[in-house]
């Protein structure tokens, strides 16, 4: 099995991280918490009215086999933002594929802001994510999803790797938006699909109203990579593409600080 | 007893009232850009979006819609949630609208308002036909649509465009067949910059197609 790349000292990892939170006396407080294997949640000290969940994936990388699960159930008029420690990495996969589980609920009146850090795809690596979010009545739902196709910096060119990343976002159990990103090595590179880009995004806000955001998402938009928005029926998507992972970055973070009425990003984002 | 094959040849004929001429799928704006100037840069253009865009998850919907006891209305739902962009979701639920307007007539069934492929793959259930030659047609009449548009607005030459058609033959039917093949959770694309069109076609000026 082992053949001299990064795959070989890894471990099949296994993990489930998951908590929930609820709003109780106008605090968020929280219910359960568990923690399996490789997963880990980071939860604050103490909950401001916006607590920051960090969901880490301790094994350093995810390869063939690996399974790992995160979850936040927020409670009605629960408030949160979830993130990841650090960018996840898809290294190469001797075989099979590492499955990632990703699964939100927030109830009537809460609003969620999902934030993970990039996810670098290394070449010859097979990764299969769903993220799901079941959200309920009138709930919020913000999403950055950034995909950094090998890093450019070190000269990395992705020849083959199949990537599911399947984003599905529910309203009272009806599909809203569905976003099931498919790249493979045949995909890459062509005029239609990703060009001469190498990292990617999509922001999605799903809420009631999510329209109004659409001017000034659009004027937030940064010049010189390649970007647009779109609104339609509590939905604002933003997709944006650059060169590599520090220019895209930015540029999310420009757009989420217009999505989040000018709240910081969360702390452990590097940029 | 009419033939089914006629049948869907009628519905996806260019002459079928669903007004497909009014939409480009954002290739508008990928032209008036500059990116597809010829029959070289539009025949990539479309094949990309064929296998890598709307063409793909659409032959899997209607393929889908053909199954034995599919569950029609939670498939238009999906279809409708799978939309990139705004103009993505008019496009495809004002052709199903115009689809069924007139099958619904034709047929006597009462299919309410759907995203076309799944308009398409519930009127066609009826008739029996498989589902691989089912999707070719469809995808061919999507392709078709696509490549008249470029026919116009780059402009191309006739016989140039039905050279580009004809060049698409080969991934349509490969298509069709993994189509035919496929389940829900196969679903997907990585067409972005397809999608990117489809979205900055929503603040062009100057405009000749709805999408």
């Amino acid at each position: 099995m082992p053949d001299g790349s990064v795959t070989g000292m890894l471990q099949r990892s296994r993990g489930e991280g998951f908590a929930s939170l609820s709003l109780q006396q106008g605090r968020v407080r929280l219910g359960t918490l568990r923690q399996v294997g490789s997963a880990k949640v980071i939860l604050p000290r103490s909950h401001g009215p916006v607590p920051e969940v960090v969901f880490l994936n301790t094994s350093g990388g995810l390869t063939g086999g690996d399974r790992l699960s995160f979850g936040l159930d927020l409670g009605p008029g629960a408030t949160a933002v979830a993130t990841t420690q650090t960018a996840e990495r898809a290294y190469a996969s001797a075989a099979g594929r590492a499955e990632l589980r990703v699964d939100f609920r927030v109830g009537q009146g809460g609003r969620l802001d999902w934030l993970p850090q990039e996810t670098i795809l290394f070449d010859r690596s097979s990764l299969c994510r769903r993220t799901i979010a079941d959200l309920t009545g009138d709930a919020t739902f913000l999403m950055a999803e950034m995909i950094v196709l090998g890093r450019a910096a070190m000269g990395e060119t992705l020849q083959s790797l199949t990537l599911t990343d399947w984003r599905e976002i529910r309203r009272d159990g009806q599909p809203l938006l569905v976003e099931p990103l498919r790249l493979t090595g045949a995909a890459l590179g062509r005029a239609a699909t990703t060009g001469t880009q190498r990292a990617l995004a999509t922001i999605v806000l799903a809420a009631p109203g999510a329209e109004d955001a659409l001017a000034p998402v659009r004027a937030a938009l940064p010049e010189g990579i390649e970007a647009a928005a779109s609104a339609w029926a509590g939905r604002c998507v933003v997709r944006l593409m650059a060169p590599d992972s520090l220019p895209l970055k930015r540029a999310v973070a420009q757009v989420l600080l217009v999505l989040r009425d000018g709240r910081p990003l969360p702390r452990v984002w590097q940029i | 007893m009419a033939d089914p094959l006629l049948t869907l040849v009628q519905w996806l004929s260019p002459a079928f009232p669903v007004g497909g001429f009014a939409y480009s799928h954002g290739l508008e704006w990928a032209i008036a850009a500059g990116e597809l100037r010829d029959a070289p840069t539009l025949a990539p253009w479309i094949e990309e979006t064929l296998r890598f865009g709307a063409g793909r998850n659409d032959a899997i919907l209607i393929a889908q819609c053909l199954a034995e006891g599919a569950d029609i209305p939670a498939l238009a739902a999906l279809a409708q949630a799978l939309a990139a962009s705004r103009e993505r979701l008019v496009e495809s639920m004002e052709q199903g609208r115009a689809f069924l307007a007139v099958t619904n007539r034709l047929t006597g069934d009462d299919w309410p308002p759907m995203p076309y492929p799944v308009a398409l793959g519930a009127a066609a259930r009826a008739l029996g036909l498989a589902p691989v030659t089912v999707v070719s047609l469809y995808l061919h009449a999507f392709a078709s649509n696509l490549v008249q548009a470029g026919v116009r607005f780059i402009p191309l030459g006739q016989t140039e465009g039905q050279k580009v058609l004809a060049g698409l033959h080969p991934c349509i039917s490969a298509l069709a067949d993994e189509a035919a093949a496929a389940s829900i959770d196969d679903l997907g694309g990585g067409a972005m910059r397809g999608d990117l069109a489809a979205m900055r076609h929503e603040t062009m000026e100057v405009r000749i197609f709805r999408t």
